[in-house]
């Protein structure tokens, strides 16, 4: 029974969305390009969620400023458990253009355990998607069940 | 105590209980698919309602540190028992007449508020401020719909006591044995601001777009509902469902009430169609074809449209 829970489970994903000091390229691409009809997240069992505590897949933009590290971390530790982490853009990952910035505390997988990187400057809605899609298999292997 | 036995019987299985959650889910799926098709994508499978159930029921619960702990753990519940208890009065005509003779109408109109008197436990024992500000919006919307409610109901109980001459009319079965003598509700010229009321007092009761205002998840992200997750937030899920068909069906109910044949499941299939098209028409072409009211802008369609038109009715049937 419990098995079986955790197998349906991964079929609706939660998403929510921490900007970490983003430029705000990322979080068009994402939140009013991959995230509206037109690429039918919901068809996967996504929903975009307000509050930190229904997510389950939780996508950060942004190079992790010095000014929100303790805001991002903070809201990060309040997503209840399992819960995967995509970081989308190139920032995340090495800062992108702001890297070695005076004000820049990332790369932000110092920090958090990053479960999926979706490299791109800003990333095509599609490869966000797929972001999504991969984070449920690595949702899956968290809860320790077969697909 | 056979009659208190079929009593739970009817809360627990038909039609509360496990057929109104079926019911409840089902249309909640119907719902957001047919959302989708309206905005041209392919939309969640049916079954996603319940398997967002089944991921909440996965997930830790977390409780905030400053939150009233019982009340926090207790509101969600409530929700759902008022529900569940205010599902088994909702009678299926042709079916089953409801759980008494006398009165259910009133027990309904007491019972209907409690999700939302829930919601507002949730949002004030959360000691979030959002939850606050989403107990305050909650509160206004409820003081908003409820007066047409009333009206309406007063109205229908109005126009079936003066048909029966016994003044007022409480009870549902009579209500449906009267519309199935002198013809329903819904197509009497004299009803029909009344029903025009009903289907916009729905949206506001149901929580979705344009009145989605206390949960708005870019404003008070999810107001009430922000520091549940995990099975408490499965709960709230639920008692949404049931409430999904309560209100539908006592749409039904009250105004279209017809039946074909003396064949049960003809009938239940014939009702579950009725209370789909009133879903459809008040709760899903709204929310795909809407965006999101201020609280202030609801307050005064509410004050406005809704309670205009059911007292229209309600003075026709006075006068008439």
């Amino acid at each position: 029974m419990n098995s079986l829970l955790k197998k349906l489970s991964v079929r609706s994903p939660w998403l929510f969305r921490i900007n970490a000091g983003s430029c705000n390229g990322c979080d068009v691409e994402l939140a009013t390009t991959a995230c509206i009809p037109r690429y039918d997240v919901e068809r996967l069992g996504c929903r975009y969620c307000g509050s930190p505590r229904h997510a389950d897949v939780v996508l950060i933009t942004g190079p992790l400023t010095a000014r929100v590290k303790d805001r991002v971390l903070k809201v990060w530790e309040e997503i209840p458990n399992p819960k995967v982490t995509v970081a989308v853009g190139i920032c995340p990952i090495s800062g992108g253009v702001f890297r070695e910035g005076y004000s820049i505390e990332g790369p932000l997988d110092k920090y958090i355990p990053i479960d999926v990187n979706v490299p791109g400057c800003p990333p095509r809605p599609q490869s966000i998607l797929e972001g999504v899609v991969l984070a449920r298999k690595i949702w899956l292997q968290r809860l320790g069940v077969e697909e | 105590m056979v009659d208190t036995l079929l009593a739970l019987l009817h809360m627990i299985i038909f039609p509360g209980g496990v057929f109104a959650l079926a019911v409840g889910f089902f249309f909640k799926g119907l719902d957001r698919r047919f959302e989708a098709r309206l905005q041209r994508r392919v939309g969640p499978p049916l079954k996603q309602p319940l398997l967002d159930i089944a991921k909440l029921l996965t997930k830790e619960t977390l409780i905030p540190n400053t939150a009233s702990r019982t009340a926090f753990l207790m509101a969600p519940v409530l929700g759902f028992a008022g529900m569940a208890v205010c599902a088994a009065f909702i009678p299926v005509p042709g079916v089953y007449h409801g759980l008494t003779n006398m009165g259910d109408l009133l027990v309904i109109f007491y019972l209907l508020p409690v999700p939302a008197i829930a919601l507002m436990l949730a949002g004030s024992s959360s000691s979030s401020p959002f939850g606050a500000l989403g107990f305050s919006r909650e509160m206004l919307m409820m003081l908003a719909y409820e007066v047409p409610l009333l009206a309406v109901l007063l109205s229908v109980a109005m126009v079936v006591g003066k048909g029966t001459g016994a003044g007022a009319e409480f009870s549902l079965a009579e209500i449906i044995r009267y519309q199935a003598a002198a013809g329903q509700l819904g197509f009497n010229p004299i009803m029909m601001p009344a029903l025009a009321a009903y289907l916009m007092f729905l949206p506001g009761t149901m929580g979705v777009a344009p009145f989605d205002i206390p949960e708005a998840e870019t404003e008070v992200l999810e107001g009430p509902l922000l520091e549940y997750g995990g099975p408490p937030l499965a709960m709230f899920q639920i008692g949404s469902a049931l409430k999904t068909f309560v209100v539908l069906g006592l749409g039904v109910a009250l105004f279209f009430p017809g039946t074909l044949g003396d064949f049960w499941l003809v009938n239940l299939i014939w009702f579950l169609c009725k209370c789909l098209a009133l879903m459809v028409l008040s709760l899903t072409l709204v929310k795909a074809a809407t965006g999101r009211f201020r609280i202030d802008q609801a307050f005064w369609f509410y004050v406005k449209y809704p309670t205009a038109l059911s007292l229209v009715s309600l003075v026709l049937v006075w006068v008439l």
